[in-house]
């Protein structure tokens, strides 16, 4: 329950006796939907798996009361799952929104701009080129990747400060050359890429606490430290001459907010694999429930965030057990509708 | 205002009507790099036949093609160099065709079918068609490229607003790029799931001409051929679209169909050389610079000398995919994107502002 308590609690539903819905209503009726759903999708991450266990021996398994069945693989297999779910989901969507603010490109998000790219090749590349060293490292590896390849995508779009135009282009430039490294390291060492390409493709299979723990820090110390920033991306929105004059120091803004946006998506990259969209998607998710302003709709977006991956790695471990999908699959088949739904809407408006 | 990023460095003809006429010919370089790019391409033939597993001398190559036989060498140099090298040059040339068209008609320096998603969308349909019908020959698998490729290509240019005069290259290529990696994540996670260990389906992942035959060479002949006539016929449009939409709907061009048959002849290169080759990446952007920056901006000059380049190209990566790693092979697609994401950066670099 830890993992709730960090995501503010959604807006209580109001009383609803009048049939007609304002726009208002409407939108704190679907918030408070998101807040159940979650409460729902998390008691229900917890009963599926290999074998699907009852609300009750959930509840026994939790509460430690020795009654019911499957506590051990509750509290061993699907909680560490449903915990990890939480974080990544929050990490990934607040560093998609903070990533789409100071690009100032609604499609912006940490697998777009490279981040992603890089911190796979790096993790791959440990995994193939020092097969000895503990796998550990792949974490430590890919965080170092990811970091590193928004130094190259930062200096690289450098030109009297950093365009975001340029940023995102010069992003899509890096991440393409990292893809190219990965494909080359796959096909260069064929006999271990089944694992690398588990990894690529996202999948939450067999983790356990020490994955959750390892991002649950880097979770509760940056997201409050972006939404520390949240008010001066509002102001960054607003265009570099207009933020300038309102005395927003326009660059060190956008590289701080930027590097501790890509350290969030990197720590959870490490540890969860490459998880598709969830960056992408849940920021438009939010903005479209409560609104522009980043203080509000950056926790709400971590809160679709967790929802997207408790639905997504719930299907994918219940959909055809006891084989698993990979959840980094689910999480863009639900995505890419809902994206491209999003690209002929904002097509019609003609650009920004 | 529509942007003319293709012509910008064309000067001042894009602006003042004075240069309302046919985009000066540099006669001298077009002659020089046409020549240059013929000798690049025999000197890459002869390289490319000569060198892997066994080396041949040029004696050997030049009997087992004049003479024949049926030597280990002839068969060598028959059923595996030769092919794989025509097969370069003929996807080589189609890419970058097909890249020249395409900055043409999206009026975008940064508009390749490899960023636009084109090619992910004939590669997405190709890996579906096997996985769900295996056994399919390249012949049958071109038309199903062709259309993976154009329903992505209109997905991405109808969303980026594309045909009503306003064309952000950024967010043109962003579209592009996130449908790109939706699609490839898919196709990922479907050669996870049909069987992690065939490596043959990672040739949808990344292109190469590895593995090329005749055959392939005899699928995609054609398209290429009816590609590059194709696009001689419009070049005399596609020169007068690069002065601007405005512009050029005053001289009485249909802009709008004039994207619609470019468009097409794209999706038939891009889609064909996708079916034998894989989604090369980069052919189709870097080499129309290359090109554009030698010889200028006539279609007319700037079309075929971007077929012999691009085939230059995919040559002589797949010369140095077989060096960078031997005794086994690199595909040929990571060595261009190799060489090619470097100059994406430098164009990225170019872009103004999104102010």
């Amino acid at each position: 329950m830890t993992a709730i308590a960090t995501a503010p609690a959604p807006a209580p539903a109001p009383a609803v006796r009048t049939r007609h819905l304002t726009p208002e209503r409407r939108r704190r009726m679907l918030l408070a939907g998101v807040g159940v759903a979650c409460v729902v999708m998390t008691l229900v991450s917890l009963m599926v798996g290999a074998v699907t266990y009852s609300p009750a021996d959930v509840w026994h398994a939790v509460t430690g009361s020795g009654q019911g069945e499957g506590g051990f693989v509750i509290t061993h297999f699907h909680l560490p799952r449903m915990l990890l779910c939480w974080v990544v989901g929050i990490g990934l969507a607040v560093s998609g929104g903070v990533m789409q603010g100071v690009i100032r490109n609604p499609l912006a998000a940490p697998n777009i701009v490279g981040v992603t790219h890089g911190a796979g090749l790096a993790a791959i590349l440990v995994v193939h080129v020092l097969p000895t060293m503990p796998s550990s490292l792949i974490p430590v590896a890919a965080f170092a990747g990811g970091q590193l390849s928004i130094v190259v995508v930062y200096a690289a779009a450098y030109r009297r400060g950093a365009s975001p135009a340029r940023l995102a282009l010069v992003g899509v430039a890096v991440g393409a050359l990292c893809n190219a490294g990965i494909l080359f390291l796959l096909v260069r060492y064929p006999l271990n890429s089944s694992a690398a390409l588990t990894w690529l493709a996202g999948s939450l299979y067999a983790r356990d606490m020490s994955s959750f723990w390892q991002i649950l820090p880097w979770v509760a110390v940056l997201v409050p430290l972006l939404l520390h920033y949240a008010h001066r991306l509002d102001t960054l929105g607003l265009g570099d001459d207009l933020a300038a004059g309102l005395g927003e120091p326009v660059e060190r803004t956008r590289l701080i907010t930027l590097f501790l946006s890509v350290t969030l998506a990197s720590a959870v990259v490490a540890s969860a694999g490459t998880i598709g969209f969830v960056g992408l998607v849940a920021p438009h998710i939010a903005r479209r429930l409560v609104g522009g302003r980043h203080l509000t709709y950056l926790p709400v977006a971590g809160l679709v965030g967790a929802l997207l991956m408790l639905v997504a790695d719930t299907i994918a471990r219940g959909a055809d057990p006891p084989l698993e999908l990979p959840c980094g699959l689910i999480t863009s088949v639900i995505g890419a509708p809902y994206f491209l739904y999003l690209l002929t809407k904002t097509g019609k408006a003609g650009g920004r | 205002m529509t942007r003319t990023v293709g012509a910008v460095k064309a000067g001042p003809a894009a602006a003042a009507p004075a240069a309302v006429r046919k985009p000066q010919v540099r006669y001298g370089a077009s002659t020089v790099v046409a020549v240059a790019a013929l000798a690049l391409v025999a000197v890459g033939i002869g390289w490319s036949v000569a060198i892997g597993p066994t080396h041949l001398g040029i004696g050997t190559i030049v009997r087992s093609v004049l003479v024949g036989g049926d030597s280990t060498d002839a068969a060598i140099v028959h059923g595996i160099r030769l092919p794989r090298v025509i097969l370069a040059a003929l996807v080589g040339a189609s890419c970058a065709v097909a890249g020249v068209i395409m900055q043409a008609v999206t009026a975008n320096s940064l508009g390749a079918p490899e960023i636009l998603g084109v090619n992910a969308g004939a590669a997405f349909v190709a890996v579906a068609s096997l996985t769900f019908a295996t056994g399919l020959s390249s012949v049958s698998l071109v038309p199903l490229a062709m259309i993976g490729a154009a329903i992505c290509g209109i997905l991405v240019m109808v969303t980026a607003g594309l045909g009503r005069g306003r064309t952000d290259p950024v967010r043109i290529v962003l579209a592009g790029v996130t449908l790109t990696t939706v699609i490839f994540s898919v196709m990922q996670a479907m050669i996870i799931l049909v069987d992690p260990s065939t490596s043959s389906l990672f040739h949808w992942l990344v292109g190469g001409v590895n593995v090329g035959t005749w055959s392939d060479s005899r699928t995609i002949l054609p398209w290429t051929v009816i590609g590059l006539v194709g696009a001689m016929a419009i070049a005399g449009k596609l020169n007068i679209l690069g002065l601007g939409e405005d512009l050029a709907r005053g001289l009485g061009i249909r802009v709008g169909q004039v994207r619609v048959l470019g468009s097409v002849l794209v999706i038939i290169l891009a889609g064909a050389s996708v079916a034998v080759a894989g989604p090369i990446t980069f052919v189709g952007l870097v080499v129309p610079h290359i090109v554009r920056k030698l010889v200028g901006i006539n279609h007319y000059v700037l079309i075929p000398l971007c077929a012999l380049v691009g085939a230059d190209m995919l040559i002589y990566a797949d010369i140095a995919s077989r060096y960078i790693n031997p005794p086994s092979e690199v595909p040929s697609g990571v060595v261009t994107a190799f060489i090619g994401a470097p100059f994406f950066i430098y164009l990225a670099r170019r872009q103004k502002g999104d102010q």
